[in-house]
């Protein structure tokens, strides 16, 4: 989107804004304030609550969905807006339950402040209440709709931002409005009224349960106590809670969040995270982050002989194999370790990226993938993603395509091998392509088809896309206006006249037209798909490439990265990489991986001779992410802090270090020492700030500069189909809300360790399945997934013991044979 | 009384009156006039008088002052600030509290705890309720801002225990439910106060 | 007369030991009561009826208490100051008539256990030599404030014995002998002296306070000012014979003040004078309690500057003015 600087006066104040922006964005980011419920910063506007009304060049505009424009003179409170405004605030309190006392808000309540606010101390209207009785939606959401206020911000943002559109309003069965209020009330105060008398929120579905992901991003945007979380319901008032500002662990997303402490109980003055907050206007979070809290190793102690074991197998380990749920400053002491000692650093899914990287780095030239998903999401309007499963392996990477398509008027290619039944709702300009496992190249292949500038391509390539487009012709059917001849009689006169009338007709026609065999070849419809391409590009402008895990487990994983440096370098494209893990990113950067392990193994938070485990089930206990502190590297390619939410009883990897000679003080002293040739900047742990600014600026951490890299010519291999896979194919793909064994300890994700299969699949499948890859075998549960479309089965790898990896080695996609039963 | 001066606590200015005390003899000549004027005029024996009539009241004229505690004891203000009382809805004997937490939050010294959950009845349901008798200073803020007249003080001002930091749970202090019909409202920190009708607006209901 | 045996004046012991030691303790309670009546209270109540048995329940309680001595006291001294007091108060008592001479079982018992011709003069220096047992005490200890009760237990000695050696001198010679006896054969024939010498018994009973220990001038062990004095560190028995001490040397005061200017055990109209004495030691012993519920206490200053600036030259004075009187 092209973006013009004008300015406007809000309140006498001159404001810079950009043409195309919002009123009411205008005035937060310039800190003047302008009350609204309904709107979200980051999706569609609402127009429920009617009550960031402004004039706006003195006519009444609503300033949420109202564009500001060059020379606008804005004036953001007179009488007659401050009467309309009280009078909606009063129709909000309107058998309002005043159970405040009780009210999970707790104070923290946007009816309470606006109505305190705008000084409503009587109320004028009246209405017979409705019952409204409470619903537990899900396993994790609760909904009191006698406290419900119908702003549909919770609907706004499952359909804006979380792509689920699993809510809706639906009937409420209350009285109608009386008629004489019509006349006596402010106009907009009586049709907000009018909607909230018969309306409350219901699951889209149609059912009494959501189908949903289970984020629980409604309960954060709900402005009064409506919908919470199950688990938090009447358990502690807000201000009890002692609110710790935090990085999430689970994926590579790195949100910014809050977690929430208070004491266990009367008697046991230990600490314990109460639930998960997020500024949600900035950042949404996924269900692993709201409700994947409680994974500490709480019962650590200080065990001095397990200690001095750990110092004995740190001295004699050979390999030390690790998960990437570990901060940099970790991944630093284990290089650290690596240097001085010699070891082998084991770690397969950062490996796979760490390669991929280099490989991109060597065809581009830069050290790093050039883009970040927060300018995708808000400038892009055309998103291609390939190799990710979008609802599984990265949940913001689903609200980023999601929300272009919403937010931007966008479209969407999804490439992918597991068919999925959500992401071509996410908009009607989203075309998925089934292709077959190995057929990644074909897709890049397809994107410089679509995006390249021929010319500037390569020779061998743009031979080789040439060579799959032939001339052919279709029949297309179209309707077209008959001038026939009829004799009719007149009913009247009953006589009979002939009549010239113009009838609809089709006729089929055929048409020549340019076929490509690359979307035929894909899994596309190939007859149609120029027709259907060209709607998609229709005023896009901004277009962006965004590449997943498979193509990092791949067999030619170098090939396609440099496929994606030339898409890069001759498209005008945004891309940005998913690593796969939750710290991949930073142990790719800092860490020198190696492929195999050998001799004795240390695993820390993976499988080992001797374990260091945060979750207490090693042989030495360490500490889990929210108990301590330490940076992160999300794939925004920020280095962003995290704190510890609970406290500590054991030892640390920094005190293993230091009883090798090699420690510093403080786990935290470690982060100025992170590699600066690798992009990382000296700043002491203690000067990284952790918030947003008011306009959602992002200020966490700081964002990488990683130097460019030497590029060394490479040729692009020709796709030979050899990498692709026929027959039944199980894909590595963790359930929604898994990604480690610490979303598992959660209590409050219980999505198993099974096979996941679609529907039709599962039912063949019956309840039980071993599967048998060509290096193991598993015996798992069959549980269906309804979003699943297609023959492929999901494989979690989430529970490090199950050792996953090893089955599936350097692919994400194996030839499995499946038996029924156990 | 207005607000202002309510809140005027600068006692230094306020009425008070100096006695009219003689001075302090500076030489030996005056310290000994002082005491030849005291022995003369018998000051001492105004003293003795004192004592003595006091023990013949006391013995004599039934004015003697002792309470025989604990076999006798003195009724308590009703407004007095000791341990704390758990009132029941009259109505329905259900207990007051709803589990605000307001008390839990004003209380200066951090005594009192309170534990909640949903209910099964859907409502929000207390736990567990204690207060550290060990730390309550009873200054009356959680009988104050309790908006169900829920938590008030009582009479019950023997609080040695055991253990310093004694806890009295919620049983403890809930009226007994057999007891209910004596319950009576507590007229301190609080309570309503006699003009609250004329300050309330009335909720308009049409129906 | 009678003649004076070994029985007789060994009974005569006994019997003193053994009531004024009951008396001593029975003070306890009498004072306790005084006190609280005039403050309108009751006082001990619950112990025995009217709280009488509460003697006994303090006796058990000083005998059953732990006996310490502090580590850095010396120990020898700290043990025998306590003895020191209660002693002398007792021997003091010796050469005091308390009763008339009265026969039993065919022994006759003396009024006084040794009727030695310098009698008062035995008293007072007994009862001056009992200022050793808080001296004492109060040095042994190893604590600050039996120090400092020393120091005023040497001052206020030092002060007071003065004037008690001055005011009586002028009775002494209006009677011309030290023997008490003589002292209440005198009051038999004379008006009583109180009346001849009201100076001097103004004089002696403010000395005798001093004696005593009693407020207004306990300054020795002022709980306000110097914890308990010469006395902190004791517990149980030992605390207990300062205390018998204190009480007997009351008596020894009520007595002498009798004796001397009140008549003595002389009958009194229809009063047998063995009731007399009893009825005159007992107003004493009440002035004393008396006083203390009335009378705040002096300051050691003010107590030195009284009894030398004023006392001693009054006493002078009433001796002067006596012997003149006399000799014209």
């Amino acid at each position: 989107m092209m973006s013009n600087n004008i300015t406007i006066t809000i309140d006498g104040i001159a404001c810079e804004a950009q043409e195309g922006e919002y009123i009411l964005n205008v005035a937060r980011a310039n800190g003047i304030y302008i009350p609204a419920i309904c709107y979200l910063t980051r999706c569609s506007p609402t127009l429920a609550c009617r009550i960031c009304l402004v004039e706006a060049d003195g006519r009444r505009v609503y300033s949420c969905n109202a564009r500001v424009k060059d020379g606008m003179n804005i004036v953001t409170q007179n009488e007659a807006i401050l009467e309309e405004r009280r009078a909606i605030m009063e129709v909000y309190d309107v058998n309002h339950p005043l159970q405040c006392g009780v009210c999970d808000q707790s104070g923290e309540c946007e009816l309470q402040n606006y109505t305190l606010e705008l000084g409503i101390d009587s109320q004028h209207y009246a209405i017979p209440d409705t019952k409204r009785g409470t619903a537990d939606w899900s396993s994790v959401l609760h909904y009191d709709a006698g406290l419900c206020i119908v702003c549909e911000r919770c609907v706004t943002v499952c359909k804006d931002m979380i792509g689920d559109a699993a809510l809706k309003t639906g009937p409420r069965g209350g009285d109608p409005l009386d008629k004489s209020y019509k006349a006596t009330m402010p106009k907009d105060a009586y049709s907000m009224w009018n909607k909230l008398q018969k309306s409350v929120i219901v699951p889209s579905n149609g059912t009494e349960y959501t189908n949903c992901s289970d984020c629980g991003e409604c309960t954060a945007v709900c402005p009064v106590g409506a919908l919470t979380e199950r688990d938090f319901v009447y358990q502690s008032n807000a201000w009890e809670l002692r609110q710790i500002p935090a990085t999430c662990a689970h994926c590579s997303s790195g949100c910014h969040i809050y977690y929430e402490t208070k004491h266990t109980a009367i008697g046991n003055s230990k600490e314990k995270i109460y639930r998960v907050k997020n500024e949600w206007n900035y950042q949404s979070l996924c269900g692993a982050g709201r409700f994947g809290y409680d994974y500490e190793n709480s019962s650590a102690v200080k065990d001095k002989t397990a200690f001095d074991r750990a110092v004995a197998a740190l001295q004699k380990a050979d390999t030390i194999r690790f998960s990437s749920m570990i901060t940099n400053e970790e991944a630093l002491m284990l290089q650290t370790l690596k240097e001085t000692q010699g070891v082998r650093l084991v770690n397969p899914d950062a490996r796979a990226f760490q390669s991929f990287l280099r490989a991109y780095a060597e065809a581009s030239g830069q050290g790093i993938y050039p883009d970040d998903f927060k300018s995708i999401m808000r400038e892009s309007d055309f998103v291609v993603t390939v190799g990710t499963k979008l609802r599984n392996d990265n949940p913001n990477v689903r609200y980023v395509f999601n929300n272009i398509q919403k937010m931007n008027k966008g479209a969407g290619i999804y490439f992918h091998p597991v068919g999925d039944a959500l992401v071509p709702t996410f908009g009607k300009n989203v075309e998925t392509f089934e292709h077959k496992p190995g057929e990644e190249e074909l897709a890049m292949h397809l994107v410089l088809d679509l995006f390249a500038d021929r010319e500037a391509l390569p020779d061998s390539v743009r031979k080789t896309i040439e060579a799959y487009h032939e001339p052919r012709t279709r029949t297309v059917t179209e309707k077209v206006m008959e001038e026939v001849t009829v004799t009719e009689t007149d009913p009247e006169t009953a006589e009979e006249k002939t009549v010239t009338k113009k009838v609809p007709k089709t006729v089929e026609k055929e048409v020549e037209y340019d076929h490509n065999g690359l979307v035929e070849a894909l899994g596309g419809d190939a007859e149609h798909f120029d027709e259907i391409f060209g709607k998609m590009m229709n005023k896009k402008e901004s277009f962006a490439l965004i590449l997943g895990e498979d193509l990092y487990f791949h067999p030619r994983a170098d090939n396609l990265a440099r496929l994606a440096a030339l898409i890069e370098d001759v498209c005008a494209m945004k891309l940005a990489m998913v690593p796969p893990r939750s710290n991949a990113l930073g142990v790719a950067l800092i860490c020198d991986l190696d492929a195999e392990a050998t001799g004795y193994v240390v695993g820390y938070n993976a499988p080992g001779d001797f374990i260091l485990s945060a979750l207490g089930t090693g042989d030495l206990d360490m500490p889990a992410l929210n108990q301590q502190e330490g940076t992160l590297t999300n794939m925004n390619k920020r280095v962003v802090p995290t704190n510890a939410a609970l406290p500590y009883g054991g030892y640390e990897l920094n005190d293993l270090m230091n009883s090798l000679g090699l420690g510093k003080t403080l786990t935290v002293d470690w982060t100025t020492s992170l590699p600066e040739d690798r992009g990382f900047v000296a700043i002491d742990f203690d000067a990284l700030p952790n918030g947003y600014a008011n306009d959602g600026q992002e200020h966490r951490g700081y964002l990488l500069d990683v130097p460019p890299a030497e590029k060394t010519a490479t040729e692009i291999a020709p796709f030979d189909g050899d990498g692709v896979l026929e027959g039944q194919i199980a894909y590595r793909c963790n359930p929604q809300r898994q990604f480690s064994d610490f979303t598992d300890k959660a209590h409050q994700i219980f999505e198993p360790f099974a096979l996941y299969a679609s529907p039709e699949k599962a039912e063949e499948l019956g309840k039980r399945v071993t599967v048998v890859f060509d290096r193991g075998s598993l015996e798992l549960d069959v549980i269906v997934d309804e979003r699943i479309r297609g023959d492929i089965v999901e494989i979690p790898d989430f529970q490090s013991n199950k050792n996953i990896y090893a089955l599936f080695g350097d692919n994400r996609y194996a030839t499995v044979t499946l038996r029924k039963g156990s | 009384m207005s607000l202002e001066q309510f809140k005027n606590r600068n006692v230094g200015v306020q009425h008070y009156r100096m006695l009219d005390l003689s001075h302090t003899p500076q030489t030996g000549w005056g310290q000994f006039k002082q005491v030849v004027r005291r022995t003369l005029s018998l000051e001492l024996f105004v003293g003795l008088k004192v004592t003595l009539r006091e023990m013949t009241k006391a013995l004599f004229f039934g004015k003697m002052h002792t309470t025989k505690y604990p076999f006798e004891k003195l009724p308590v203000g009703p407004r007095y600030r000791a341990i704390h009382e758990m009132k029941r809805l009259l109505e329905s004997g259900h207990y007051r509290c709803i589990g605000c937490g307001l008390c839990e939050k004003i209380c200066p010294a951090d005594a009192i705890r309170i534990e909640t959950a949903y209910g099964e009845d859907q409502r929000k349901q207390v736990q567990e309720y204690t207060i550290n008798f060990g730390r309550c200073i009873f200054c009356g803020y959680c009988a104050e801002v309790c908006p169900e007249l829920a938590i008030v003080h009582g009479g019950r001002y023997e609080t040695a225990s055991e253990q310093r930091a004694s806890f009295s749970l919620f049983d403890d202090m809930l009226t007994p439910i057999d007891r209910l019909k004596e319950q009576k409202e507590f007229p301190g920190y609080g309570s309503v106060s006699p003009d609250a009708d004329k300050r309330i607006h009335k909720t308009p209901l049409a129906y | 007369m009678m003649e004076v045996t070994y029985l007789g004046v060994i009974i005569k012991a006994i019997l003193i030991l053994a009531i004024i030691s009951a008396v001593a303790g029975f003070g306890t309670y009498i004072e306790r009561k005084i006190l609280a009546f005039m403050q309108r209270r009751l006082g001990p109540m619950h112990v025995g009826p009217y709280g009488l048995l509460q003697i006994a329940a303090d006796g058990i309680k000083l005998f059953t208490k732990e006996d310490f001595i502090p580590q850095n006291a010396n120990k020898l001294i700290f043990m025998i100051a306590p003895i020191i007091t209660a002693a002398t108060a007792f021997i003091a008592l010796s050469a005091v008539p308390v009763f008339p001479d009265f026969t039993i079982f065919g022994i006759f018992v003396p009024s006084v256990a040794s009727d030695i011709n310098i009698g008062i003069l035995f008293v007072l220096g007994m009862m001056a030599a009992g200022l050793y047992g808080p001296l004492l005490a109060g040095m042994s200890q190893a604590n600050k404030w039996g120090l400092i009760g020393a120091a005023r237990t040497a001052a206020q000695f030092v002060s007071y014995e003065v004037v008690t050696g001055l005011s009586l001198l002028a009775p002494i010679m209006m009677v011309g002998s030290l023997s008490l006896i003589d002292f209440n054969h005198y009051n038999e024939t004379h008006a009583w002296m109180v009346f001849t010498q009201p100076l001097a018994f103004v004089l002696f009973l403010i000395a005798g306070f001093a004696e005593t220990n009693r407020t207004p001038f306990d300054l020795l062990e002022h709980e306000a000012e110097v914890v308990a004095g010469y006395a902190t560190e004791y517990s149980g028995m030992r605390w207990g014979m300062f205390f018998i001490g204190e009480y007997a040397n009351m008596i020894t005061i009520a007595v002498l003040a009798s004796i001397v200017f009140l008549g003595g055990y002389t009958d009194l109209g229809f009063i047998p004078g063995w009731l007399a004495i009893i009825l005159k030691i007992a107003f004493m012993f009440f002035l004393m309690l008396w006083v203390r519920a009335s009378w705040p206490h002096v300051r050691p200053d003010q107590f030195m500057w009284l009894a030398w600036k004023v006392l001693m030259p009054l006493a002078v004075i009433n001796v002067v003015i006596t012997g003149i009187v006399i000799m014209v």
